[in-house]
């Protein structure tokens, strides 16, 4: 170590980076200021979860995957539910978007462990948990002589019940409120409870465009709303 | 004021960034050393040394869990790291804003 040889002769920001290299410059205010300033940046670039892209991919997956779901029940009488390629287009939107995600988020969580991995993973099992719950749920509605009607409005508002539960027990961590997560949770679960009430139909168009659309315009705010 | 009351711990480029850094994450986060070695952009030998100043002023631990292959060593910031590295900030910006006025 020789950190009190080096200049104090005011280098500009990429020498005072370069003159570190063993780590041992002495530099100046304004240089300290500069390399505080891009050690941040570089630190939110690179630490922080890239949530916009997150939002867009589920916000695609339910205006879609609802979308193609509200065409292929449009006008069924009576009401049988939707294609068998629409719930197969689902499926395929739900594991590509949750394969996004999870690279998204495994980009910007390598290496960062203690309480936010704990929380990360309390997250999904959270998410599975509730699917798998109500998934049981409606298996024993339809058991006990639900009309399918019934079952597909709970299969259908499954996803933003669990999804906004989830989003707004989760959205004050230690850090403070997570404003984003909060609203985006509080959102679907208003456009899950509303839409059912349109019967299992209007429910899947409601789903989509507020529901999707709703997550698309979080896309849009959320970096406004983030914390700084 | 001078800059020598900047806190001579966190007053050199290296440590600076990983003060810096360490402070981005939440509290109660850590960052592997390998994480951190890719972010501050030092070799190893140079790392551990910042990383051992540091850690003798009492402003971030470091936790060895595992070993072989599987070892990892996690380094996060003490709630003293980040009350030193307000003051540094508060002091630097008193520095500047005295040598533009």
């Amino acid at each position: 170590m020789n950190e009190e040889t080096g200049t104090r002769s005011a280098p500009g920001p990429d020498e005072a980076a370069g003159a570190d290299a063993q780590g041992a410059a002495v530099m100046d205010a304004q240089s300290a200021a500069v390399i505080m300033q891009q050690a941040r940046e570089q630190a939110g670039r690179e630490l922080r979860v890239r949530r916009p892209v997150v939002f867009v991919t589920w916000g695609l997956v339910l205006l879609i995957g609802y979308g193609a779901m509200w065409l292929s029940v449009r006008g069924q009488q009576p009401y049988t539910g939707p294609a068998w390629e629409t719930l197969l287009l689902a499926f395929l939107l739900v594991l590509a978007a949750a394969a996004i995600t999870a690279q998204v988020v495994d980009r910007a969580a390598s290496g960062v462990g203690g309480r936010s991995e704990l929380q990360r993973t309390i997250f999904v099992l959270s998410l599975i948990g509730g699917f798998a719950a109500l998934e049981i749920e409606k298996s024993a509605m339809t058991h006990a002589g639900a009309s399918r009607p019934v079952t597909a409005m709970l299969g259908a508002a499954a996803p933003m019940l669990v999804a906004g539960m989830v989003f707004v027990a989760t959205s004050a961590p230690a850090g403070g409120l997570n404003w984003p997560r909060l609203a985006l949770g509080v959102w679907l679960l208003a456009v899950a409870a509303g839409g059912t009430w349109g019967g299992p139909v209007t429910a899947l168009a409601v789903y989509a465009l507020a529901g999707g659309g709703g997550v698309l315009a979080m896309a849009a705010i959320e970096p406004r709303l983030r914390r700084p | 004021m001078s800059e020598e009351e900047l806190d001579p711990a966190i007053h050199v480029p290296a440590r600076l960034r990983i003060m810096v850094t360490l402070a981005s994450l939440d509290e109660g986060d850590d960052l592997s050393f390998t994480r951190l070695q890719d972010l501050i952009g030092l070799t190893p030998g140079n790392l551990i040394t910042h990383l051992r100043k540091l850690q003798d002023a009492g402003y971030i631990t470091t936790e060895k869990n595992g070993s072989g292959v599987t070892a990892r060593t996690s380094v996060a910031l003490t709630l003293g790291g980040r009350s030193a590295l307000e003051r540094y900030t508060a002091v630097l910006r008193e520095l500047l804003d005295s040598a533009s006025r």
